[in-house]
């Protein structure tokens, strides 16, 4: 018995010392044309499948339009469009995250796909201008490669914020 | 602020909050009496009163700070409704000064403010200072009076002061000895003092210590009038209350003068009443008085009728009755589509009564619940007092505010949001509206300005007028600034009636004063005015005459909530159009509409309707197979002015909540919101007035909209 706890000790002390990589943080991973972006998953209220949608004539272009969820009013935007990627026709596996943005709107930005989340360690994230190189949009923060892929991060509060003010 | 919960630190805020505006409306009205020379002793003590309760609350959640400016204001307060101390325009000012503080405080306790709050210690010094300046008053003794030894041992020191003073004045005592039921004794005493009131003071309530019976009491009020007792007794007597005087002692000899025990040349004129043990009457023991003073006793019960609710919460029941009102529309249609099953007559029958019933008491629901959300206008009025007080100072005129209609109920979001448009206009109305002392004698004017606050409902509407009888608008500089600001072209200029010249008073950056007011800034900021006022689908007017005075109108809906919408389509898309901005709906011939200088119009009822393709304004492509050629119009209206919107088809009425776009699509124009109709389809609510303006405005005579609007 005693043999049993210490053998069973040491591989969690082992485990334990492969994966101290430092406090951890989550983030969601998810497809826009192609490439693979993550946010803070607690950013994301909700995951949605994409509700009925009502046009709003003369909005800005990235404005989707409007859907009721529980009863609440969302307004829905196209995340490829925000960050001046091309349009496309969503898809069975395009999905709405629903956040937060300024005087409690709730917004639904329109993704390809989600992926899953990440646990990345904050040393683990590296700048974007060393990998990416050139000029990069504002809103990335990073990039990580958890399991080996590149991952972009990217500051949704400031794409967020920024609606509305065009 | 020592670590209470966070939801304790709320409570502790908003019920601060609440004392401080009482304190200062009762300040406000003292120093409006005291303007026409009367000082109102109850006034004073509700003040003392109100300090009395924030330095408990404070003690409560260790705000230190608020404790000490209360525990020094109360000594103040409390010497000012003894008598000890004269309340002259300074002690007022100190007071008024302690309120501020008491603002200021809070804001910092929220963290709101970060203000170091340097002063607040030199303020406590000169408040105590203030108390103890106190001249000696002659005392009289109130031995003279006819008044039990037995009655006086149980006045409080205040109850006492009131007496003597009143008695100074020449005031005569009575005794009302009443009856009351104590199911009832919450109104009947609240009634009584009503009555009372205009007559004279109350001093105070003693039990006989003799109830009529097990189910009632009977009491000894003491009251002080200048009235006849015949007066008093058809006002305040009836079947269970007698009304007696109890006159002074005919020059009392110096012996019986000094006397203060009870002895024999104290003629009892409580006589009528047999002495018995707990009467009142020279016994050892005064009947038992109750611990807080009655009167204290009723108002702080009455206090406890209302309750302090989040608005949220209400916000939520809302959703909730506008989430029940879509079920009530889909059961209604269930109903409807039963029709085609056969043999189901029975059942249809029964689930079209339950739905009449659903529908009845929903309705009732939806109306109790927008009452709740309705406060009286007067909460913001009295605000705006202070704010008018402190302004008028520091402009150094004097300006009287007269307030009408506060008890005009609007919903609370509402009233938020017109706390700012509000103060703006008053400090325009200072500003710039009234003049100087010296220039209003010139004019033949008072030389006290007012500006006069009104509010009335009408209809489903709120209208809220602000007037002052200042300078009124220069129309001639206001149009010549316009045209050096560019936002006018002079040869239009001559083309603009008044009304469009005084509505450039709402363009962003025109003022018609020439060095930056240290009250308004650059600018008068009634463009800011103007968006809030339409962000709550209300409307703004001006009316003014140069050197008479001007006047704002602005006009609301009632309620943000539920309306009744008429349901539209366009090109395949629904939209909802609120039924109070529709004059009617009416099909389109297709013959019927025709061209006139540019524009779609068609003749109704002899006169030209402009049109409007709402397919065409929204950009929309076709879609689908479509255009069986017959569309409707939609005639709606607004002031003098009529547009009909052309839509495909009209889908029926219905009750919608709307809900507010969010932030990031405040750019868009000419939507009031958006509504769920059922089974999570949305509808955009058009926003008629606004579209009204910007496809009207441009053809109007007055090109100047298209400039400010285009």
């Amino acid at each position: 018995m005693a043999d049993l706890v210490r053998r069973s000790g040491a591989a969690i002390a082992r485990r334990l010392q492969s994966t101290d990589r430092g406090p951890l943080s989550e983030y969601l991973a998810f497809t826009l044309a192609n490439d693979t972006y993550a946010v803070p998953i607690g950013i994301v209220r909700e995951i949605l499948k994409p509700p009925p949608l009502a046009e709003v004539p003369r909005a800005p272009r990235e404005v989707l339009g409007v859907a009721s969820v529980r009863g609440m009013l969302i307004t829905v935007i196209d995340l490829r469009l925000r960050l001046r990627m091309s349009a496309a026709e969503p898809t069975r596996k395009s999905r709405i995250l629903l956040v937060e943005g300024a005087e409690e709107e709730l917004i639904g930005l329109l993704v390809d796909e989600v992926r899953q989340v990440y646990r990345l360690a904050e040393r683990e994230i590296e700048p974007a201008a060393d990998i990416l190189g050139g000029q990069l949009a504002d809103h990335v923060l990073g990039v990580g490669r958890p399991d080996g892929e590149l991952v972009l991060l990217i500051d949704l509060r400031a794409v967020i914020d920024q609606l509305g003010s065009i | 602020m020592e670590g209470s919960g966070d939801k304790a630190r709320e409570e502790f805020f908003s019920e601060a909050q609440e004392i401080i505006e009482l304190l200062s409306r009762d300040l406000l009205a003292l120093e409006g009496r005291m303007a026409s020379g009367v000082i109102d002793p109850e006034l004073v003590n509700n003040v003392f009163r109100s300090v009395h309760t924030l330095k408990g609350l404070s003690g409560l959640f260790g705000a230190h700070r608020m404790g000490a400016l209360s525990h020094e204001l109360e000594s103040l307060l409390d010497a000012l409704r003894l008598g000890k101390v004269d309340l002259s325009a300074s002690v007022l000012d100190v007071l008024f000064r302690g309120i501020d503080l008491y603002g200021r405080i809070l804001a910092v306790e929220k963290g709101v403010r970060t203000d170091p709050l340097a002063d607040l210690d030199d303020y406590l010094v000169e408040l105590a200072r203030v108390g103890t300046k106190a001249p000696p008053k002659a005392e009289t003794t109130l031995a003279d009076y006819e008044i039990d030894p037995g009655v006086l041992a149980v006045l409080t020191e205040y109850e006492e002061h009131r007496l003597r003073s009143s008695l100074q004045q020449g005031l005569r005592l009575y005794r009302l000895r009443v009856v009351l039921k104590l199911m009832t004794i919450d109104e009947e005493l609240e009634s009584l003092k009503s009555r009372a009131k205009p007559l004279g003071e109350i001093i105070t309530y003693l039990p006989t210590g003799q109830g009529a019976d097990a189910d009632s009491i009977e009491l000894d009020i003491l009251i002080v009038s200048s009235a006849a007792i015949d007066l008093l007794r058809s006002e305040l007597g009836g079947p269970t209350a007698e009304l007696t005087e109890l006159p002074r002692r005919a020059a009392a000899s110096p012996a019986s003068a000094k006397a203060n025990e009870p002895s024999g040349a104290l003629s009892l004129v409580l006589d009528s009443i047999p002495p018995e043990p707990g009467a009142i009457t020279p016994a050892p023991a005064p009947p038992p008085k109750p611990e807080v003073y009655a009167a204290d006793a009723i108002s702080l019960r009455s206090l406890a009728q209302t309750v302090r609710v989040d608005i949220r919460k209400l916000d939520r029941l809302m959703n909730i009755v506008g989430e029940l009102a879509i079920v009530r529309n889909a059961l209604s249609r269930l109903t409807e589509r039963l029709r085609e099953v056969a043999g189901s007559r029975e059942l249809r029958v029964e689930l079209h009564r339950l739905h009449r019933g659903f529908d009845r008491n929903l309705a009732d629901m939806q109306s109790g619940i927008l009452e709740v959300r309705m406060v009286p206008l007067g909460q913001l009025f009295d605000k705006l007092g202070r704010v008018v007080r402190q302004l008028s100072r520091e402009a150094g005129k004097e300006v009287g505010l007269v307030i009408t209609g506060g008890e005009t109920e609007v919903d609370k979001l509402i009233v938020e949001e017109l706390s700012d448009p509000l103060m703006h206009m008053m400090r325009n109305a200072i500003d710039h509206g009234i003049e100087p002392r010296e220039a209003r004698i010139e004019r033949g004017k008072p030389q006290v300005g007012t500006i006069a606050l009104n509010a009335f409902q009408k209809g489903s509407h709120v209208v809220i007028e602000i007037e002052d009888d200042g300078a009124g608008i220069d129309e001639k500089k206001l149009l010549q600034r316009a045209i050096e600001r560019g936002v006018i072209d002079g040869q239009h200029a001559s083309e603009l009636g008044r009304r469009e010249i005084l509505n450039l008073v709402f363009v962003p950056g025109l003022s018609t004063r020439d060095e930056a007011s240290e009250l308004s800034g650059r600018g008068v900021g009634m463009d800011v005015v103007k968006t809030n006022i339409a962000r709550l689908g209300g409307v703004i007017d001006i009316h003014s005459e140069l050197a008479i005075g001007t006047r704002v109108t602005i006009t609301l809906p009632i309620t943000l909530a539920i309306i009744s919408a008429l349901i539209v389509q366009v090109t395949g898309r629904t939209f909802a159009i609120p039924v109070s901005s529709v004059l009617e709906a009416i099909r389109l011939e297709p013959s019927a509409a025709q061209r006139l200088e540019g524009r779609e119009v068609m003749t109704l009822r002899g006169s030209t309707l402009p049109l409007c393709r709402l397919e065409e304004l929204f950009g929309f492509v076709p879609r689908g197979a479509q255009q069986s050629g017959r569309q409707f119009v939609v005639v709606v209206g607004v002031g003098t002015r009529r547009l009909g919107f052309v839509v495909d088809e009209l889908v029926g009425q219905q009750d919608v909540v709307i809900k507010p776009l969010g932030r990031s699509l405040r750019s868009v124009r000419g939507f009031a919101g958006a509504t769920e109709l059922g089974d999570q389809r949305v509808a955009l609510v058009l926003d008629a007035p606004a579209l009204l303006e910007e496809i009207t405005g441009a053809t109007d005579s007055s090109r100047a909209g298209a400039m400010m609007y285009g």
